[in-house]
């Protein structure tokens, strides 16, 4: 599994003050700070309350290559902002996110067909999430035939089964597991899955520690990539043993180093 | 319905160590030699580069090898006292594209040559030969330690390619390349894990020496857990290809001093009648093991019999044409 | 890898009409691909489709037979790209060539001699190809038959004249050789010959493209005993067609190429040919055809398709038992070790090594190395002392010293009071033993 780090969103104080005041050292210290702790893309989100995502988001993806050389994740509902962030991009990006809506995915899969972008797909629609494994994988298949017609292959898509916080929605955690598996079986080569990791422990005490067993129990289901907080290390260190034990990186004493130096 | 050709995408390549240093370079080499750099399977043209193409090493000692097989006596009999002269006949009437120098004589147990005297053994080499050196010492962790920063500093500039150090005594020898800029060996006992860890422990004495490692994955001849040794080098590459740059080196293997222990390369005809004849079956046994590991992605093969040399040779120059399609 | 649900309900009717028991066609999909469904719940798919869901969930690799009798060689039915993924299953046939033009019977004489016994084990080059140099099919006929007289081995006959193989057939085909090749010019005759006889085919393109394809024709006149020749020759081209059709088959499910296939040697020098056969037995062939005859070089290649076609899974064990190591007396050296392969062949060496003649006492632990022996109690004083009577070691050896090796030291007071024996400790490396020889026994 890889982690996209989250930390550069405008949800965080520091980071929408940084990009109303346009100052790039901050941007510039957690493109470092997430990569060096073995982010593997760079999430981007000018915040919800931003007023010019557009110009925002441009400013954040130039900022952000300053100082990295991941790939970027621009995560925005504004179509306009991904794909004024997309054109700015040195390298394949990936746009986060799409729901299984015509409308939406129509342009989404257009704009990565254009730029050879990966997409997050978020399996839910018009009436909300759906509570089965089935139907979440109803909604992705949906979500890989559109992408397969604007020529966006399966392996461009990592489909999101939209975790909920585990206080709130605890019979949703087996049902997002589950769906984790069939992703699989769509096709081949298959979708990859991601999941926004912190959402399971939404408003829950034990945060770190309930984001972490999620995160390996979902990498045992086949989970590809999570957004989450890099600089974690503790969740890192979880998720570098998790790659040794399901045989995905080759042990040696010093794997989590290893790992983090990607 | 129409054929697809199947190509893999591979995330990173082998990195390439350059041997031997010329002149301009600050060393007295006739020409250098690049290892590695493949960014596909073991000759697979068609899906990615394969730059440099493995190159074979002929083995000469500082000592007479007395327990080398009879039939090595017609090709080095005249020249096993001298290594510059065993060196010279090695590269000019066999074609080894660079040799190894094994320091055998310093053996406490042997000769106990001072570091000094076979410091002057690899310069002697050095004057007879233009290839690129491979220089190990003799196998006493000891005595080698106090003689890699001698040698190392006698060759400073040659860029030679040192060898060897292991998980339990690397630091020495490391630090004599560091010092004097030559390569090292990195030997693991045919075990992945510590052949990655060793090369993460040598990465944090010096970044610089992360690009200057060769993986000797230690390897066991045809018939003695070759198969073992060829799995493993074939998860390292894959592991390298995939993005594991802790494996992403290339990697060289002694085959011509498995392959001579073995009973297969030695043993007279008249005691296994149907096994056909000695020496030919030995220069097999040992072609047969250095085709088997060029398969599994070998960079530097060291070899022995000069025949043995000339069939591997032709096997790389055939593996190295194109199969694109 | 099975069917994906995609694939899956591309051929389902999409009617969501339940009658499966799923709720969605793609439910009852994705219920098929996880393997918890039988399609035989649907009740309205068609047989087309049925067809190619059948054929789409065979192996990916046909199991192919060449031969009869106690010398059948089965090939194909593999799953891997690496062996350490699992394994490779069935090892490739390695053919000697013999043309109707040669001295045939001497050859086929020779042939039988290409049997080796190597670690206990026995190998054999177990295929014989008798090829029509001639063009003449009563000479093919006559070798055919003295080559069949002579072993019982699997043919390979060779003649790209309908004319001739069905000679060549006449002779042998109870004995259900390979028929080699159907190509674009002949196949409609060759399959015809195949089939009526029974025996697989050989189906050789100019290029892959031209194999599929040709593949295709072959499979629709109802013939599917095949083995692919791509029709390359030059070592890095064959390796590169091999590596396609193993991948195409086993990845991509491409049907045509889910056989085994043959490769030729093109090289002169019988040396050369053995070291090219060692390429591709090493990437997937499933049978090497080769003009080299002398036992020393043809010795190596079968070892390394011994080697390389072991079971990654399961520890290669040697015999349990006391070896002699160089001309070994009474008065010389023990040492004891586990009989892991791997572990009994280093020190084996290292032994050797020392020139001075010994004897190892190989005990039986499973086939695991040293200490996970030891931690498991499989070399423990108890089974080494039960090994050492059972070898008889007290009745074949004059002195009363055994050597241990350095690893498992704590073992010494034990063992010598299990045994009555002195118990040396030798060094923890293999690589030591020269070292502890020289100093010990010297």
């Amino acid at each position: 599994m890889i982690i996209i780090g989250e930390r550069i969103n405008g949800m965080f104080k520091d980071v929408a003050k940084a990009i109303r005041e346009r100052d790039a050292g901050v941007i510039h210290e957690w493109a470092r700070r997430q990569e060096k702790n073995g982010a593997r893309y760079l999430d981007l989100n000018v915040g919800p309350s931003s007023a010019e995502p557009v110009e925002a988001m441009k400013w954040l993806v130039e900022v952000t290559q300053e100082a990295s050389n991941l790939p970027l994740c621009l995560d925005s509902t504004k179509y306009d902002a991904i794909e004024a962030g997309l054109k700015l991009c040195k390298r394949p990006a990936m746009i986060n996110s799409v729901p299984a809506e015509a409308a939406k995915m129509e342009r989404v899969f257009a704009m990565a067909a254009e730029h050879n972008a990966e997409v997050i797909c978020l399996a839910m629609n018009e009436e909300g999430i759906p509570k089965d494994a089935e139907n979440r994988v109803a909604l992705a298949m949906e979500l890989v035939a559109t992408a397969d017609a604007f020529g966006v292959a399966p392996d461009m898509l990592f489909i999101d089964p939209l975790v909920l916080p585990c206080n709130v929605a605890q019979d949703h955690g087996k049902e997002v597991m589950e769906t984790m598996r069939q992703i699989k079986l769509l096709s081949d080569p298959p979708p990859k899955t991601v999941v926004g990791l912190s959402n399971v422990s939404q408003g829950t005490k034990n945060r770190e520690l309930i984001n972490r067993i999620f995160a390996v129990m979902a990498m045992a289901c086949g989970l590809d990539a999570a957004i989450a907080d890099a600089c974690d290390d503790e969740l890192m260190a979880a998720v570098a043993t998790a790659r040794i034990l399901l045989n995905m990186d080759i042990y040696c004493d010093s794997y989590i180093d290893v790992f983090k130096q990607g | 319905m129409a054929v697809e050709i199947q190509k893999e995408k591979y995330r990173s390549k082998v990195g390439e160590v350059v041997l031997g240093a010329t002149r301009e370079q600050g060393g007295t080499r006739s020409h250098t030699i690049t290892v590695g750099g493949e960014s596909a399977l073991p000759y697979l043209h068609f899906e990615g580069e394969i730059p440099n193409r493995p190159v074979v090493a002929l083995e000469v000692w500082d000592m007479v090898p007395e327990e080398w097989n009879d039939c090595f006596k017609q090709y080095y009999g005249d020249v096993f006292n001298d290594p510059a002269a065993w060196a010279k006949k090695c590269v000019d009437e066999y074609g080894a594209d660079l040799i190894l120098v094994r320091l055998k004589s310093a053996d406490p147990d042997l000769k106990g040559s001072s570091p000094e005297n076979c410091a002057a053994t690899v310069q002697k080499v050095l004057g007879a030969v233009g290839v690129p050196l491979v220089v190990i010492g003799c196998g006493n962790n000891e005595k080698d330690n106090l003689l890699y920063p001698v040698v190392a500093e006698a060759a400073t500039g040659e860029n030679l390619l040192l060898g060897v150090a292991e998980q339990q005594n690397y630091k020495a020898i490391t630090s004599a390349c560091m010092a004097y800029k030559h390569n090292v060996i990195a030997q693991s006992p045919i075990d992945i894990n510590i052949c990655k860890q060793l090369n993460i422990l040598i990465a944090e004495m010096s970044t610089a020496m992360a690009n200057r490692i060769v993986i000797d994955p230690t390897i066991a001849a045809l018939g003695y857990g070759i198969e073992y040794s060829y799995s493993i080098m074939e998860r390292a590459r894959n592991g390298a290809l995939q993005g594991d740059k802790m494996l992403a080196m290339p990697m060289i293997c002694n085959v011509g001093q498995e392959v001579w222990k073995t009973k297969e390369a030695n043993l007279p005809v008249a005691e296994e009648p149907g096994w056909g004849e000695q020496e030919e079956r030995g220069v097999m046994w040992e072609a047969m093991t250095a085709t088997a590991y060029l398969q599994a992605g070998m960079n530097v093969l060291i070899l022995r019999h000069p025949r043995a040399l000339a069939l591997v040779k032709q096997n790389i120059a055939d593996l190295m044409k194109s199969n694109s399609y | 890898m099975g069917l994906t649900g995609l694939e899956i309900y591309k051929h389902l009717p999409k009617t969501n009409c339940k009658e499966c028991g799923s709720p969605t066609c793609l439910a009852f999909a994705m219920a098929l691909a996880g393997g918890k469904a039988s399609l035989d719940a649907c009740p309205h798919v068609s047989d087309e489709a049925k067809a190619a869901l059948d054929s789409a969930s065979a192996p990916p690799i046909k199991l192919v037979k060449v031969g009869a009798g106690d010398w059948v060689v089965e090939l194909g039915d593999e799953t891997e790209l690496f062996r350490h993924d699992k394994r490779f299953f069935h090892p490739a046939g390695i053919a000697v060539l013999i043309s109707d033009t040669e001295d045939v019977a001497a050859k086929a004489d020779a042939f039988e001699k290409l049997e080796f016994t190597r670690v206990g084990q026995r190998y054999a080059v177990n295929m014989a190809a008798v090829k029509c140099a001639s063009g003449d099919a009563a000479k093919f006929k006559a070798a055919v038959e003295t080559v069949a007289g002579k072993t019982k081995k699997a043919l390979i006959l060779i003649a790209e004249d309908p004319v001739v193989m069905e000679a060549g057939l006449a002779a042998a085909a109870d004995r259900k050789p390979l028929v080699y090749a159907a190509t674009a010019g002949n196949y409609e005759k060759m399959v015809e010959l195949a089939k009526s006889k029974g025996c697989p085919l050989a189906v050789k393109g100019k290029d892959l493209e031209e194999t599929a394809a040709l593949v295709e024709k072959v499979t629709a006149l109802g013939y599917k005993e095949l083995v692919l020749d791509s029709g390359a020759r030059e070592t890095s081209k064959v390796l590169a067609d091999l590596t396609q059709i193993r991948r195409l088959a086993v990845r991509k499910r491409f049907r045509p190429f889910g056989y085994p296939a043959i490769a030729f040697t093109d090289k002169d020098d019988p040396r050369e040919e053995v070291v090219q056969a060692g390429v591709y037995l090493s990437k997937y062939a499933g049978i090497i055809v080769l003009k080299a005859f002398e036992q020393q070089q043809l010795l190596p290649l079968l070892s390394w398709r011994q080697n390389l076609y072991t079971d990654p899974q399961k520890p290669i064990q040697v015999e349990a038992k006391l070896y002699q190591i160089g001309d070994a007396g009474p008065e010389a050296p023990v040492y004891c070790t586990t009989n892991f392969s791997l572990t009994y062949f280093i020190v084996q060496g290292e032994v050797e090594n020392t020139r001075i003649p010994s004897h190892i006492l190989s005990v039986d632990t499973g086939g695991i190395s040293v200490l996970t022996a030891y931690a498991d109690n499989k070399f423990s004083a108890e089974t080494i002392s039960a090994a050492m009577k059972k070898a008889g070691l007290d009745e074949k050896i004059k002195h009363r010293k055994i050597v241990i090796p350095g690893h498992v030291a704590v073992l010494k007071g034990k063992l010598e009071e299990a045994s009555g024996w002195e118990v040396m400790v030798g060094p923890r490396e293999a690589s030591g033993i020269n070292k502890f020889a020289k100093e010990k026994f010297a």
